[in-house]
């Protein structure tokens, strides 16, 4: 072949690196010495012109895998020494590449030819820019005739593949590395999309469309169909490209008033987005009658295969459903701009071929368990997915319509359930086609019920039918699943709570499709709980209630789900679906909602009884019982102003709609009527006492007691109010202040009750009342752990278990309660912390060997720090910095130096892990101190309080440091603690750096350096804000004449060798390295700007030598001109001035901004 | 005991008796100690589950005994109670490494304890002899627990 490149090949040497790479090939497969193999391929990979070796490779060679690695290696080499390359030479090795594709188009090996295909399609792209255009369309025109069949099926496939390769080479996502800017890959891919991609998918079609009358008569070679799937698979993944050089019309009103979404939904939990080619698309995609076309294809195919059972996952049925889903995503200007009949009729033509995938569902489902092929069917549900995010409720109900007489919901509805049925009966199997089928499904229920103008457009009748059956449905399966279930073991491994966040994702959208029938399924839902009371107060003893116990577990589940909404950290509302659903309900006693939920509690009463709740109320079943009340109290004890103020403005708003506004009225006030609501609150307090007593050791139950019920209680301010008068609170607070029984519950359980318990004293408005309480609560606990630190006996009896335990137990409480801060009860948690200040010392010293006790005392003096420290004044700060310093002291003499020795590996690393959870609360007390003196900045703090905070950071940065390694820095979270510590640190005192000596700056300049390379943007931000703060700091000093930093010298990798440097000039190098070669993330520039500013102004000298040997150092002129252009325009465009000032940094933001944005065409490199 | 009483650490006169201390197996957790086996043991494990759906829950604790390291594991019910071990660490100044094997360590009070062998793992050997004939100031921890002694951590406190 003329041009090739490479000298005159000597045969023999050819001959021993065919064998060589041979052989290297065989041994990787065999795994045998694969290092020594992968070496020999690697150095054809990176040899001098390797072209001519190849070339003998990939003709004579009979080992498929190195005829692989010889066609990877021409891509590579010629990639690399493309520079070196002729023209002709670049041209040959195309063409070399195309030819061999095509006379081995019927090779076996198909992964070798897709290879040699990925190379040219490398190499095309690589020279894309400088070929002139009659060179590329002199390829293309070969390629397309191959693809129209003129050469016989193989070429035909062959040349689809490389159609198939050069798409992915220039999408950005699967691009190779070809090590040139991103403005060279931008412009291959506009190119391409713009001039290429709609003839190439015409050429597709083309393919499809002469193969289509052998394949539906049966006469089809299997070369044919194999390209025929190969052309469905390249037209769907030109469809998969995304699009960008479009033009969108104007969303129209029109539009929306059809029935289209206005705000057409990105389904990414099943990796889908919209296709969007543009109008220019819209004589082969639309008018031309393409879609209509690949459905009737598909649908007669089907029919005429229908005997033969594998057929639906052959290739060419797998790709083309795969094309009819993806045209269903088609959206945007390649429809006329009409009022959306175009693409609704679309959809419509689409559903009417994709319903026969799905319909009847209960016969495809029979048939699929009988062991048919699910594909269709799950192809189906994605297809109808896709149709729902484009249309409202209304609309895509209507669709099916036309052809049967229900709506599409109907069949939703039908094919929900028998996806229900198949995941409930395999629910202990993973990845059934049932569960896949209902998640798809849920997601579409989701879709349409989530309608942002569900208001507008209500549910159908039918519609609200069809949903109600389906919830009986789900319930009925779930339920005989329960009781079947009941006796299984639980466990609660990991894996388990995984299960239980997907459990409840799952309930939330049968909640929603409940929730779209209220007014059948509440009711429905209530008798099922009252024939369950029933059945249980039946039982005397005899029969076994386990299963009715499962069965009322799983009801109040999705009970729970169905009458309230999660919304974590959220005002909780009463779902709106419920408020509009029962318009005609007039009477609160008849209201369903309210009898469900009253009939619901007044069973949960009865666990207060001891006989019943031994007869059948679980831990299990409480747990149930208590999430409930959790989610119900939260919705439904609505503040009474706040409900009653809603109410009355819409009476006045809307008389006509009376009715409808009284029912809402209802819903927002029955629980506080007649005391109700009072008797609810109290029964929360019983029964968390219950909970807490009675159910010894159920940690997963008392945790719900503790975190969630009380939690939620406390937190609002009009339900914590009430509960506060409440005897029962009463009672619980002193069994907790004084009595024993609470000590049973696990350390962690303490601590939160404890947080809960101190919580509540904001809510009691007389001020004296609730320092009371928070004496009455917290001050025998502290009473207890002094008086006991203080015991003349401590040495002989501490080390004891019982007694270590008890210390603990007292510790998580005090720290429960410091977690409780707030501005009211500030004062008296000072003073309870103040009293055990010294009793903790004592006990430091004495528990120096037991790590949990250490621990637990650092975490309280954390929280205790973190929530005392923006409210102390100078007095108060100054006994707690001196604790802390003491507190400090006495860790590091204990610590420093200790080496553990264990025979278990397991237990040493227990130690280590131990020695590193002390570590992050030592940093983080740190930081909390720091807080304490920036709030003191902005306030009149003593200059006296804030030299000592200095003291105890510097000690304690002393103890931390060494501790620190970049090992260990490559934990995410001691990282952040560090770097936060750090960036405040130099922020508050960059004078203390100073006069750091030179191996404590070294390991904090050290670890900035190694911050700024971090993946974690948090942390390069706060090494930004730490440079940032320690230029500033230099800039500053100087300019009142005095040395700054100058006396901190760095080593650093200069462009001749090590040299030493002051440290603005180090991170000056390295900021810029960082800017202009790395991956740098926009959405840091602002740090970034603020970081480069001062250094720039610290070294003005420098960084001109900088920017002149970067810009000598560019061999391409233009770039250069580029780059010297953006360079300038960083340090003068805006009226830049040499000044440290809040306008002066904003305006270099926005230059640093316009840099980056600049250079990063031409300078990042792929 | 009545709800009111305040809270005394509970060492009778002949605490000293006692190696272990009931506690409810719920509160233990990982890092804690536990009785398992007759050996005093450091959980490093815990998981619960239940004994069909509604039945009551078991802690399943997975421990390593912290003389010899081995593994042993154990489930218990989580309201019944589990022995826990008193282990106590003591820090004594070492004087000398004997021939035999034997250590012997300065007390508080000022009198030597010779009672207690090196360890026989060659590494944790060397890492104390090493130190030791290095000439520095080392002080050793010692772990007891159940009638059991063995040196645990080792500290360097010589003038710097």
């Amino acid at each position: 072949m003329q041009g090739f490149p490479g000298g005159a090949p000597d045969p023999q040497q050819l001959q021993a690196t065919m064998l060589a790479i041979e052989q290297a090939c065989s041994l990787i497969q065999v795994h045998m010495n694969p290092s020594e193999a992968e070496k020999v391929i690697s150095s054809l990979h990176s040899s001098l012109m390797p072209y001519q070796a190849c070339r003998f490779i990939l003709e004579t060679s009979h080992v498929p895998n190195a005829r692989f690695q010889a066609a990877g290696a021409i891509g590579d080499a010629a990639v690399r020494e493309w520079g070196i390359l002729s023209d002709d030479n670049k041209r040959s090795l195309i063409a070399y590449c195309l030819n061999y594709v095509m006379e081995h188009a019927s090779s076996p090996e198909g992964y070798v030819q897709a290879k040699v295909s990925a190379v040219a399609a490398r190499l095309l792209k690589r020279g894309w820019v400088d070929f002139p255009d009659q060179e590329k369309s002199a390829i293309f025109f070969e390629v397309e005739h191959s693809i129209r069949g003129i050469h016989g099926p193989n070429r035909q496939f062959a040349a689809i593949n490389f159609v198939e390769a050069l798409v992915s080479e220039f999408s950005p996502a699967t691009a190779s590395a070809m090590g040139l800017p991103k403005e060279f890959h931008e412009q291959c891919e506009w190119t391409l999309e713009v001039k290429f991609m709609k003839d190439f998918y015409c050429w597709a079609q083309a393919a499809v469309f002469n193969a289509a009358d052998s394949i539906l008569s049966g006469n089809a070679s299997i070369d044919e169909e194999k390209a025929c799937s190969a052309a469905f698979r390249l037209m769907f993944q030109i469809l998969s490209w995304s699009f960008k050089y479009n033009v969108e019309h104007a969303n129209s009103e029109t539009k929306i008033d059809s029935g289209l979404r206005s705000d057409a939904i990105n389904l990414k939990k099943f990796e889908r987005s919209l296709v969007k080619p543009g109008s220019m698309w819209s004589d082969i995609l639309i008018s031309s009658g393409h879609t209509t076309w690949v459905l009737n294809f598909y649908t007669t195919a089907r029919q005429k295969y229908s005997y033969d059972p594998l057929w639906f996952d052959s290739p060419i049925a797998a790709s083309c459903r795969q094309l009819i889903v993806q045209l269903c995503s088609l959206a945007g200007s390649v429809f006329p701009n009409d009022s959306g009949d175009a693409h609704i009729n679309h959809l419509m033509h689409i559903l009417s071929a994709v319903v026969l995938w799905i319909e009847p569902p209960d016969v495809i489902a029979s048939s699929i368990r009988n062991g048919a092929s699910e594909s269709e069917f799950l192809d189906g549900c994605h297809a109808l997915l896709s149709i729902a995010s484009f249309t409202t409720s209304l609309l895509f109900d209507n669709l099916l319509k036309s052809i049967r007489h229900y709506g599409t919901i109907n069949l939703l509805s039908a094919l929900t359930s028998e996806a229900v049925k198949s995941f409930v009966d395999n629910q202990n199997e993973e990845e059934t086609w049932g569960s896949d089928a209902l998640d798809i499904s849920l997601e579409i229920w989701n879709v349409i019920l989530g309608d942002f103008d569900a208001d507008k457009s209500p549910m159908s009748v039918d519609g609200a039918i069809a949903a109600s059956n389906l919830f009986k449905i789900i319930v009925e399966s779930h339920l005989k699943a329960a009781a079947d279930s009941a006796f299984e073991d639980t466990d609660d491994a990991e894996y388990f709570h995984v299960s239980v966040s997907k459990r409840d994702e799952q309930l939330a959208l049968y909640a929603q499709i409940a929730r779209s029938a209220a007014d059948t399924t509440i009711p429905f839902l209530a008798q099922l709980f009252s024939e369950r009371f029933a059945r249980l107060s039946q039982t005397n003893g005899e029969n076994d209630p386990t299963q009715t116990l499962e069965e009322l577990y799983w009801l109040l589940l999705i009970t729970s789900h169905v009458l309230t909404d999660s919304g974590e950290g959220e005002t909780l509302l009463i779902p709106e679906a419920l408020q509009a659903g029962f318009p005609n309900v007039v009477e609160v006693a008849q209201h369903p909602v309210v009898t469900l939920s009253w009939s619901i509690i007044n069973f949960s009463r009865q666990c207060l009884d001891p006989g019943i709740r031994a007869r059948y109320f679980s831990p299990r079943l409480m747990e149930a019982v208590i999430w409930f009340l959790a989610r119900w109290v939260a919705t439904y004890l609505v503040p009474l102003d706040v409900s009653r103020g809603q109410v009355s403005r819409a009476e006045i708003d809307n008389v006509d709609k009376h009715g409808f506004q009284h029912s809402r009225k209802v819903l927002n006030s029955f629980a506080w009527e007649n005391n109700q609501g009072e008797l609810v609150l109290d029964f929360v307090v019983l029964i968390s006492m219950v909970a807490l007593t009675t159910y010894q050791g159920e940690n997963e139950l008392q945790t719900l007691i503790c975190q969630k019920l009380l939690a939620t209680v406390v937190r609002r301010k009009h339900t914590c109010t009430f509960i506060v008068q409440l005897d029962s609170w009463r009672d619980l607070t002193r069994a907790f202040a004084s009595g024993r029984s609470l000590f049973s519950l696990s350390g962690r359980l303490q601590r939160s009750l404890a947080e809960t318990l101190a919580c509540a004293a904001s809510c009691i408005k007389d001020p004296e009342a609730s320092v009371q309480y928070l004496k009455d609560l917290m001050g025998p606990v502290a009473g207890c752990l002094v008086e006991n630190a203080s015991r003349s006996d401590l040495k002989s009896v501490a080390q004891k278990a019982d007694v270590v335990f008890m210390v603990c137990c007292l510790l998580e409480r005090l720290r429960g309660a410091a977690r409780a801060t707030q501005p009211r009860t500030q004062k008296v948690l000072f003073e309870m912390g103040h009293t055990v200040m010294n009793s903790l010392l004592t006990l430091l010293e004495v528990y120096k060997n037991q790590s949990a006790v250490i621990y637990m005392i650092l975490k309280f003096v954390v929280d205790f720090v973190d929530g005392q420290a923006v409210f102390l004044d100078s007095n108060e700060t100054s006994v707690l910095v001196n604790f802390c310093l003491r507190l400090l002291q006495i860790y590091s003499s204990h610590n420093i130096g200790k080496v553990m020795l264990s025979l278990s590996s397991s237990l040493r690393n227990e130690l280590q892990a131990e020695k590193y959870k002390d570590l992050r609360a030592l940093l983080r007390l740190l930081t909390n101190i720091c807080s304490k003196d920036l709030v003191g900045f902005l306030s009149d703090s003593s200059i006296e309080g804030s030299q000592d905070i200095a003291e105890v950071i510097y000690v304690g940065l002393d103890i931390v440091t060494p501790l620190i390694s970049l090992d260990l820095l490559k934990y995410p979270k001691l990282s952040r603690d560090y770097f936060a510590l750090v960036s405040h640190l130099l922020e508050v005192y960059p004078e203390k750096v100073a006069n750091l000596n030179n191996d404590a700056f070294a390991r904090i300049i050290g670890s900035l350096e190694f911050g700024l390379c971090n993946q974690d943007s948090d942390v390069v931000e706060r090494c930004l804000t730490a440079v940032n703060a320690l230029a500033s700091y230099h800039f500053k000093e100087r300019l009142g004449g005095r040395g700054g930093l100058s006396s901190q010298l760095m080593e650093s990798e200069g462009s001749n060798g090590t040299l030493q440097e002051s440290i603005s000039s180090h991170f000056l190098r390295l900021m810029l390295q960082l800017l202009l070669f790395e991956d740098f993330r926009m959405e840091l520039a602002g740090s970034a700007a603020d970081a480069l500013l001062p250094l720039l102004l610290c070294e003005h000298g420098l960084y001109q030598g900088l920017v002149q040997e970067l810009l000598e150092k560019q061999q391409n002129p233009t770039v250069k001109s580029r780059l010297a252009m953006a360079f300038h325009n960083l340090t003068n465009s805006n009226n830049l001035s040499s000044l440290l000032d809040r306008p002066n940094r904003q305006r270099f933001r926005k230059n640093l901004r316009a840099f980056l944005g600049d250079i990063s065409g031409f300078m990042q490199i792929k | 005991m009545s709800d009111s009483e305040e809270h005394h650490f509970e060492s009778k006169a002949d605490a000293g008796a006692s190696k272990t201390y009931p506690q409810q197996a719920g509160t233990i957790r990982k890092n804690g100690y536990i009785v398992i086996k007759n050996r005093p043991c450091k959980v490093v494990e815990v998981s619960t589950s239940k004994t069909g759906k509604h039945g009551h829950a078991k802690c399943h604790f997975v421990a390593i005994d912290i003389f010899t390291g081995k593994k042993l594991e154990d489930i218990v019910p989580s309201s019944h109670n589990c022995d826990v071990p008193h282990v106590n660490r003591t820090e004594y100044q070492l004087i000398d490494i004997s021939e035999d094997g034997f250590v012997s360590l300065l007390t508080e009070n000022g009198n030597t304890k010779d009672d207690l062998k090196l360890p026989t793992d060659d590494n944790l050997l060397s890492q104390i002899k090493d130190g030791f004939g290095e000439g520095k100031d080392l002080v050793v921890t010692v772990m007891s627990a159940m009638g059991e002694e063995q040196i645990c951590a080792l500290k360097d406190v010589g003038p710097k």
